[in-house]
């Protein structure tokens, strides 16, 4: 009987026309309160700031950096520094496309927030060429990008505007196992044929698995490695004006040829082709090789008794180079700059907590959590301190080698570097070919292509 | 409320038009109410891929310029399809995912049926055996792909241990285009064999018994009985399953992201890892847009073909 009073209800047509408006208006508002949440919890910030005595919450979208905690210690800091000011921290992803790609959706789609973000050293081009990233240098004074060491402000800049403000900074470095060489009786090796028998003399005598990892795998990470013996070998993968590839040269067979020769000698294990950061530091903590090109973390990381297995043993150098070339070799820059999104509401206090960051606190903190300080007289302070973490003692005694990221299609051209060299590296395509694959695929790239 | 409804009219001694009359209403009653409930998922499905389906069709066809406001589209051109067609990395992205679909759809549907016949002879414990074989189904791939790296991880593989212990040396699977591939292929047949597995044994539990019954009297053997009668009857069932997995295994992301980032070099690289390449890390959404849509209209087309050619070999069968 329930059923037969419920189907006249259902009956009426103009109840059900209202019951269906009524799931259509919920439905609806279900999928406006998904398009817009982040304008939402914006406004919700927005209006915490008007109203509990001018205190302004700004939202900080960065990845995690050395251990749990190091952002919150940063931002206990600066907000005993500024009461006026909260700080939201918001955790990125830590693979770095991933972060990039969720800045874009969120930026592109006019999000107010994260107000700052931690990005990647790289992005200033495609960044300020999509106009995703305000142009700081029209609101902090040319003063302001003078501390800096140099050539930290002109890799954050483009087309005359700086989009970044340089936070910590990055670079490859050769770590390698004191206890094995002093057993084995030989030097640390500052050229990369060195370095390469001397891997395979310690593989073949048995003292360790593997001679030396690095980062071989088809990403932005072989990019880095791959312009390490190129600058070496004396080369450059695009001219000045990023209109045409420079990769196919004499240099590039040089350094690809060497980087192949690592795989087939014996001096690299072929799995390296497969290797990240993590898995090329796993390897190195476990014991398991006698060399390793990581940045400037896998220090901290190989002296943690929790994870690894090499505490107390291992020793940090600058890159080797080639022969004939002046030592040591170079580094590829790295590192992470804080960027603002163009549409934030908080301008005045973004660019406060950005000056605190840059400054000698905040800078000195990072250092003694061993990343590399941007501010160049923090710099020098940790470069004369002998209790400093060694890389930063090291780090002034290196050259550096940039990407070509002065380009918007960088992403493009990065790729085309990537996958060429790791299809050679594997074997699976000749040195000259991978690098004439290379060459055509940056140009098309460099030219808006695919 | 449906049984308190049926208890009802069986208990009402009325005649059985009145009764056939009432399930008949009935029957129309709860589609309206079926309706009802599926208006706010539906509207939901249809503004998640009809609208976005739509929208990437005008972005793969306009000058796209991406802003700190959002998408410019700067007119209609041509330009991005021009684009795809002189670049090698398409070309290749697309003869690998063709030839990706194919294999894997291939070995999926032989070892799934074969798993489906296995399991409708099961007479008892069918139903925990389903359950261990939709394990592999059930993991989500981002997960199971992770496995699947330390399965044929270069240093500490499993893969690797059990072939260097039968002294084929020790492969790196990931690191050369080949074993790369074959890895990526395993890992993806593994998982959606027992999808395979499920839809056929559905379609088996449902054909009609006599028509085996009047084979095996007159003597035909298993494998006559197969391929005469029990094949064609399924045609349909392994249809669905096909066109089920063509439609998955042409857009494959998340196993090669995950499992190989579409290398080595650029080796596993599919179709939508290209787009995504294209959009998310270079930003050119008018050529990235281009790669999402010749991907969805050659799938569109394949799907299609093999639905006619089937329906013929289907009608030509009876």
């Amino acid at each position: 009987m329930k059923i037969h009073s419920k189907s006249t209800v259902k009956r009426n047509p103009r109840k059900r026309a209202g019951k269906y408006a009524i799931t259509i208006a919920t439905s609806a508002l279900v999928l406006s309160a998904c398009g817009s949440s982040s304008t939402s919890s914006s406004s919700a910030s927005t209006s915490a700031s008007g109203t509990s005595g001018g205190i302004t919450t700004i939202n900080w979208w960065a990845s995690p950096l050395g251990g749990a905690g190091d952002r919150q210690k940063l931002i206990t800091a600066f907000e005993a520094a500024n009461p006026n000011i909260k700080i939201k921290l918001i955790s990125a992803p830590t693979n770095t496309d991933t972060n990039r790609a969720q800045l874009i959706t969120q930026i592109s789609g006019g999000a107010t927030t994260p107000d700052v973000f931690m990005g990647d050293v790289i992005w200033p081009a495609q960044f300020g060429a999509h106009g995703l990233a305000l142009p700081l240098s029209k609101y902090l004074p040319a003063s302001y990008f003078a501390k800096f060491a140099p050539g930290l402000v002109s890799g954050a800049s483009y087309k005359g505007q700086v989009y970044g403000s340089p936070l910590f900074s990055d670079q490859g470095f050769l770590y390698y196992r004191k206890d094995l060489l002093a057993k084995a009786n030989l030097p640390v090796p500052t050229t990369w044929p060195q370095l390469e028998s001397e891997a395979v003399t310690l593989v073949k005598d048995g003292l360790v698995q593997n001679g030396f990892v690095w980062e071989g795998n088809s990403y932005e990470g072989l990019t880095c490695n791959f312009m390490e013996y190129l600058a070496s070998a004396g080369g450059t993968v695009v001219n000045s004006g990023y209109s045409a590839s420079t990769i196919n040269s004499a240099a590039g067979l040089k350094a690809l040829t060497f980087m192949r020769s690592l795989i087939t000698s014996g001096a690299s294990p072929a799995s390296v082709t497969t290797m990240q950061e993590p898995q090329a530091e796993s390897t190195f903590v476990a014991g398991n090789s006698a060399f390793l090109r990581n940045w400037t973390y896998a220090w901290a990381d190989s002296q943690n008794p929790a994870t690894s297995k090499v505490v107390g043993k291992v020793g940090v150098a600058p890159l080797p180079t080639f022969p004939g070339q002046s030592g040591p070799g170079y580094s590829n820059i790295g590192g992470w700059n804080l960027y603002v999104n163009p549409h934030t509401k908080h301008l005045q206090a973004d660019l406060t907590f950005l000056k605190w960051m840059s400054g000698t606190a905040a800078q000195t903190t990072l250092g003694n959590l061993s990343f590399i300080p941007t501010v160049e007289s923090v710099r020098q302070a940790f470069a004369s301190s002998t209790t400093a973490p060694p890389p930063l003692q090291i780090a002034a005694k290196t050259k550096l080698v940039p990407r070509p990221s002065g380009t918007p299609n960088y992403a493009a051209v990065s790729q085309a570097i990537y996958a060429n060299v790791n299809a050679a590296l594997s074997g699976s395509t000749s040195v000259a070919s991978a690098l004439s694959t290379a060459s055509s695929q940056m140009n098309s790239a460099l030219g808006g292509g695919l | 409320m449906v049984a308190t409804e049926t208890k009802v009219t069986e208990a009402t001694p009325t005649s059985k038009a009145a009764s056939k009359k009432l399930r008949d209403r009935n029957q129309i009653l709860l589609a309206r109410l079926g309706w009802r409930f599926t208006t706010p998922s539906l509207l939901v499905v249809g503004l998640v891929t009809i609208f976005p389906i739509s929208f990437s069709v005008i972005l793969s066809l306009s000058n796209v310029t991406l802003s700190g406001n959002g998408f410019s589209l700067g007119g209609f051109t041509f330009n991005n399809f021009s684009i795809l067609i002189h670049s090698s990395e398409w070309r290749y992205a697309l003869a690998f995912t063709i030839f990706y679909t194919i294999v894997s759809v291939l070995v999926e549907v032989i070892l799934g049926t074969m798993i489906a016949l296995l399991m409708e002879r099961l007479s008892g414990g069918r139903g925990p055996m389903m359950a261990l074989l939709l394990l592999p189904w059930s993991i989500i791939t981002v997960i199971s792909a992770e496995l699947w790296q330390y399965i044929f991880q270069g240093s500490y593989g499993v893969m690797q241990q059990i072939f260097s212990a039968v002294g084929l040396g020790k492969p790196v699977f990931l690191g050369s285009p080949t074993p790369a591939i074959i890895s990526m292929m395993i890992a993806d047949i593994w998982k959606t064999t027992p999808f395979v597995a499920v839809i056929v044994l559905a379609g088996l539990v449902m054909l009609p018994g006599d028509v085996f019954e009047a084979a095996a009297v007159d003597g035909c053997s298993g494998w006559v009985m197969f391929w005469k009668i029990t094949f064609p009857l399924l045609r349909p069932t392994i249809a669905i399953a096909v066109l089920f997995r063509i439609l998955q295994a042409f857009g494959i992301f998340d196993l090669p992201f995950v499992l190989t980032g579409g290398g080595p070099g650029t080796s596993t690289t599919s179709l939508a890892i290209l787009g995504y390449k294209a959009m998310f890390q270079n930003l050119q959404f008018g050529p990235g847009s281009a790669v999402a849509v010749s991907a969805t209209g050659l799938v569109l087309i394949g799907c299609l073909s093999f639905l006619k050619v089937f329906k013929s070999q289907v009608n030509s069968g009876e």
